[in-house]
C-alpha cells in the first residue's frame, strides 16, 4: 500500500520534472561588439540544441565595472551561475575564494579533459593545483601589416608575404624603411594616456629576453625595462610611430592606411576581415605572430575563460552546475564560431581541425602565438585592467609621447607600482 | 480651524478639538513626508554614516575590516597623492567657478536685449545643459580628436587636448563650461527680468546710462542670484568627477586626478574601501568649510 503510494508520488514527480520549464542558467559577461554577437550566436545555438537548460546572459561593461560588480555580488551571494573571466586574474581571485574550483571529474562528465587545452592556457586557469576556470581562448598581441605599404618599402618576399623580422633592430629598420620610402608612418600603436598597449609590448619584450617584471611584490625589470620603453619612445621621436589620443584612433590610423604596421591584439582581426569585405579597408593586409625581437617569440596575451563564482552562503546547486558544464562543453566544441572573432580557441581539437586551418588570416598566427603567450606577473594586483596595468597605463604613454623622460617615467611607475604591491592584498 | 471659529462652543471642547485637529494635521504631514524621509534616511544618511564608520576600518571593497582607529586619516595627511588631487580639484574650481558664472551673466544680458527670436536663442544656449555627461564628453572627444576631429581638420593642430599636461585640465574646464553655462544664463535671465523697469527709468532720469546703469542698478539687484550661483558652482566644481573620469581618467600621469577620481581609483581599482571612505569624509569636511567660508565672504559683500 505504502509502496504503491510512493511509486505514484515518484511517477508524478518524474512526470512533473520532464514537463517542467528548462533550468535557467544565469551568465554574466563583458563581451560587447563582435565578441558579444558571436557569444549570443553560441548561446542561441545552445538553447536551441536542447531543452533541459536555458542560458540567460547579462552583458556588463568590460574591465573594472564588470569585475567590481561580480566581486560585490559574489560576496553577498547574488552572483550568477557562470561568468566570463580573464585568466590573468586567476592569481588575484583564486586565493580570495571568489571562484569555485572545478574538478577533473566534473569536466570529464561533459567530455572535457586537460589534454584538450593548450598547456600554457591550462596552467593559467589553475592555481595551487586546483582548476578555477575553463579556458575559452587566448588573445595575444600580433602584428598586422599593410601589404601595399610594406611592398613599397621593400619588406615583402616574392610571394607577397612579409620577410621574416628576426631582431628588434630589424623591426626598427623596417619602420624606418616605411617612413623613408612611402612617407607614411611605420607603426600604429595605442599610446595616448591611459594606454594599455605599451604595457603589453613592454611585457613581451622583457619576456623574450628571459627577464622578470615582478619579484616579491617589487618591480625588478630594471635596465631591461628602461631600454624597452626607450625603444618605443625613440620610435615616436623619430617619426616611425604615430601619436594618437586614444585606442580607437590608433586602430583607425592603421585601417585608413596611415601606417604600415600595427601591433595590437587579435581582437581587431574581424575589423580587418569585415573592412576588406565592405571596402572600408582599401589595401591588402596580413597578420603575423609578434616577431622574435630577442631570444624567444613570446608575446603578451590574455585569455577568456568560464568561471563559476563562489557565491557566499549559496553554493551553486547540482542541476545548475550540470547546466553550466554542459553549456561550457558545447561552446568549446563549437568554438570555431568564437574563433571568427580573432581569438585563438583554447580547445586544441578545434584549432587542429581542417575548418580552422582554412580560416584566414587566423591560422597564420594561431599556433605560434598560442604556444608563446606570456601573461601578466601573478599577484592580486595583476591582470586585465587590474591595478598594476593601470599604473603602467599612466606613465608609459607619457614617456612615449615625450611628456616625461623615459627615466622619469620608469621611476614614477616603479615607485607607484611598488607602493601598490606592498599594500595588503585586498580580497 | 474655520469650524472652531463659527461653532463657538465651551472652551474645553474647543481646545480638545483644536488639539485633535493639530495632531491629525501633524499625522498627515508625517505621512506625506514619510516616503521622502524614508528614502532620505535609507539612501543618504545611512550610507553617509556607514562611510564614516568604514573610514576607521581596513575594509576592502567587499569585506568589512577591523577597527584601526584614525590610521587612515594619519595616512591621508601624509599622502602626497591626496594633496595633489586636492590641488587639482582646486585648479579645476579656479578654471570654472568664476568663468562660468561671468559667462552666464554676459550671455543673459545679451539674450535679454534680444527682441527677435529670444526664446530660440535662449533654448540654443540652454540645450547643452540637458545633455547627459556621457554625450557631452563623447561630442568633445570627437571634436578635439587630434587625428580625425573637426578642430584638427580646421586648424591642422595635432595637439592631443586631453592627453597633454598643460591642456588637459583647461580643456576639461572648457567642456564643463560649455555644458553648464546655460543653467547660469537661465537664472540670470530670471533675475534680470525681475528688476522693475521703473528702477531703470528713475536711474536714467537721474542721469545714469550705459555702464553706470549696470554698475549701480543691474549688478547690485542681481547680487542675490550671483551669490547663489557662485555657491552652487563652487560646490559642483569641487565635486567634479564624471568629466574627468571619462575624458582623461585622471591622466596624463595623475595631473588631472581630482579628489573624487582618486577616491574612485582607491575604492574600485585598488579595492581599498576603508581608505577611500576616509578620503570621502575628509573631502566632505573640506567642501563644507570652503562653502561656509565663501558664504561668509559673499554675505559680507552684500
Amino acid at each position: 500500500m505504502t509502496h504503491t503510494k510512493t511509486l505514484i508520488a515518484m511517477a508524478a514527480l518524474t512526470l512533473g520534472a520532464a514537463s517542467a520549464a528548462p533550468t535557467k542558467i544565469t551568465f554574466w559577461n563583458f563581451l560587447g561588439g563582435g565578441d558579444g554577437a558571436r557569444m549570443k550566436q553560441l548561446i542561441d545555438g545552445y538553447n536551441g540544441s536542447q531543452d533541459k537548460y536555458r542560458i540567460e546572459q547579462t552583458v556588463l561593461q568590460w574591465g573594472v565595472p564588470f569585475y567590481t560588480k561580480v566581486r560585490t555580488s559574489t560576496s553577498v551571494g547574488q552572483a550568477p551561475d557562470l561568468i566570463s573571466f580573464h585568466l590573468s586574474r586567476i592569481s588575484g581571485w583564486a586565493p580570495a575564494n571568489l571562484l569555485r574550483p572545478i574538478t577533473g571529474a566534473e569536466l570529464a562528465s561533459v567530455g572535457l579533459k586537460q589534454a584538450d587545452f593548450f598547456p600554457k592556457l591550462w596552467n593559467a586557469a589553475n592555481y595551487q593545483g586546483k582548476t578555477y576556470a575553463v579556458p575559452l581562448d587566448t588573445h595575444p598581441m600580433v602584428m598586422y601589416y599593410n601589404k601595399d605599404l610594406a611592398g613599397k618599402a621593400g619588406l615583402l618576399d616574392a610571394s607577397g608575404n612579409l620577410k621574416p623580422i628576426t631582431s628588434i633592430d630589424a623591426f626598427t629598420a623596417a619602420l624606418k624603411a616605411v617612413k623613408d620610402k612611402t612617407g607614411m608612418a611605420g607603426l600604429a600603436f595605442e599610446n595616448g594616456s591611459p594606454a594599455y598597449m605599451p604595457w603589453r609590448l613592454w611585457l613581451a619584450m622583457i619576456d623574450q629576453q628571459g627577464g622578470k617584471i615582478v619579484e616579491n611584490n617589487k618591480i625588478v625589470s630594471g635596465e631591461m625595462g628602461r631600454k624597452a620603453l626607450q625603444l618605443m619612445a625613440d620610435w615616436q621621436k623619430n617619426g616611425y610611430m604615430l601619436k594618437n589620443p586614444d585606442y580607437p584612433t590608433s586602430v583607425a590610423q592603421f585601417t585608413t592606411g596611415k601606417a604600415a604596421f600595427m601591433l595590437n591584439g587579435v581582437w581587431e582581426v574581424p575589423t580587418m576581415v569585415d573592412g576588406a569585405k565592405n571596402k572600408t579597408v582599401n589595401f591588402k593586409y596580413g597578420v603575423a605572430p609578434l616577431p622574435k625581437f630577442y631570444g624567444t617569440q613570446a608575446t603578451w596575451g590574455d585569455s577568456h575563460g568560464f568561471a563559476i563564482p563562489n557565491n557566499a552562503r549559496k553554493p551553486i546547486s547540482k542541476d545548475h552546475l550540470a547546466g553550466v558544464l554542459d553549456f561550457v562543453s558545447y561552446v568549446q566544441k563549437n568554438s570555431l564560431t568564437w574563433a571568427a572573432g580573432g581569438h585563438i580557441p583554447a580547445y586544441q581539437p578545434v584549432v587542429n581541425s581542417a575548418q580552422y586551418t582554412a580560416l584566414k588570416p587566423n591560422s597564420d598566427y594561431a599556433k605560434t602565438a598560442a604556444a608563446n603567450v606570456a601573461y601578466d606577473p601573478a599577484g592580486w594586483y595583476s591582470g586585465a585592467a587590474g591595478p598594476l596595468e593601470a599604473v603602467s597605463a599612466k606613465y608609459f604613454p607619457a614617456a612615449i609621447q615625450g611628456q616625461l623622460s623615459v627615466n622619469k617615467a620608469i621611476s614614477m611607475f616603479e615607485s607607484e607600482a611598488n607602493r601598490l604591491m606592498a599594500g595588503t592584498p585586498k580580497p | 480651524m474655520r469650524d472652531t471659529v463659527s461653532n463657538a462652543g465651551p472652551m474645553s471642547a474647543r481646545v480638545t478639538r483644536r488639539g485633535r485637529a493639530r495632531r491629525s494635521a501633524a499625522l498627515t504631514a508625517a505621512l506625506m513626508l514619510a516616503p521622502f524621509l524614508l528614502a532620505y534616511l535609507l539612501f543618504f544618511i545611512f550610507p553617509v554614516l556607514r562611510a564614516a564608520q568604514f573610514s576607521v576600518t581596513d575594509s576592502s571593497l567587499t569585506e568589512t575590516g577591523r577597527y584601526i582607529g584614525p590610521s587612515n586619516y594619519v595616512r591621508l595627511v601624509q599622502d602626497p597623492d591626496f594633496w595633489s588631487s586636492l590641488k587639482n580639484t582646486g585648479y579645476f574650481a579656479l578654471l570654472t567657478v568664476i568663468p562660468v558664472t561671468a559667462l552666464g551673466l554676459l550671455v543673459a544680458i545679451a539674450v535679454n536685449r534680444l527682441i527677435l527670436a529670444r526664446n530660440f536663442v535662449q533654448a540654443l544656449f540652454f540645450l547643452p545643459y540637458v545633455l547627459p555627461v556621457s554625450v557631452v564628453t563623447l561630442l568633445w572627444q570627437w571634436i578635439l580628436n587630434s587625428s580625425f576631429g573637426i578642430v584638427h581638420a580646421l586648424t591642422g593642430s595635432d595637439v592631443a587636448w586631453f592627453n597633454t599636461v598643460s591642456t588637459a585640465m583647461p580643456t576639461v574646464a572648457v567642456v564643463t563650461i560649455w555644458w553648464t553655462v546655460g543653467f547660469n544664463m537661465l537664472l540670470f535671465l530670471a533675475g534680470l527680468q525681475n528688476i522693475p523697469k521703473e528702477v531703470y527709468e528713475a536711474a536714467s532720469l537721474d542721469g545714469a546710462q550705459g555702464l553706470g546703469l549696470f554698475r549701480f542698478i543691474t549688478w547690485p539687484l542681481l547680487w542675490p542670484v550671483t551669490t547663489l550661483l557662485l555657491t552652487l558652482q563652487l560646490i559642483s566644481s569641487l565635486k567634479i568627477f564624471a568629466q574627468v573620469y571619462i575624458l582623461t581618467a585622471g591622466g596624463p600621469f595623475n595631473s588631472t586626478r581630482v579628489v573624487l577620481e582618486y577616491m574612485y581609483d582607491t575604492a574600485f581599482q585598488n579595492l581599498d574601501a576603508g581608505y577611500a571612505s576616509a578620503i570621502a569624509v575628509a573631502f566632505f569636511v573640506v567642501i563644507l568649510l570652503v562653502s561656509l567660508l565663501q558664504a561668509a565672504l559673499l554675505s559680507r559683500r552684500a
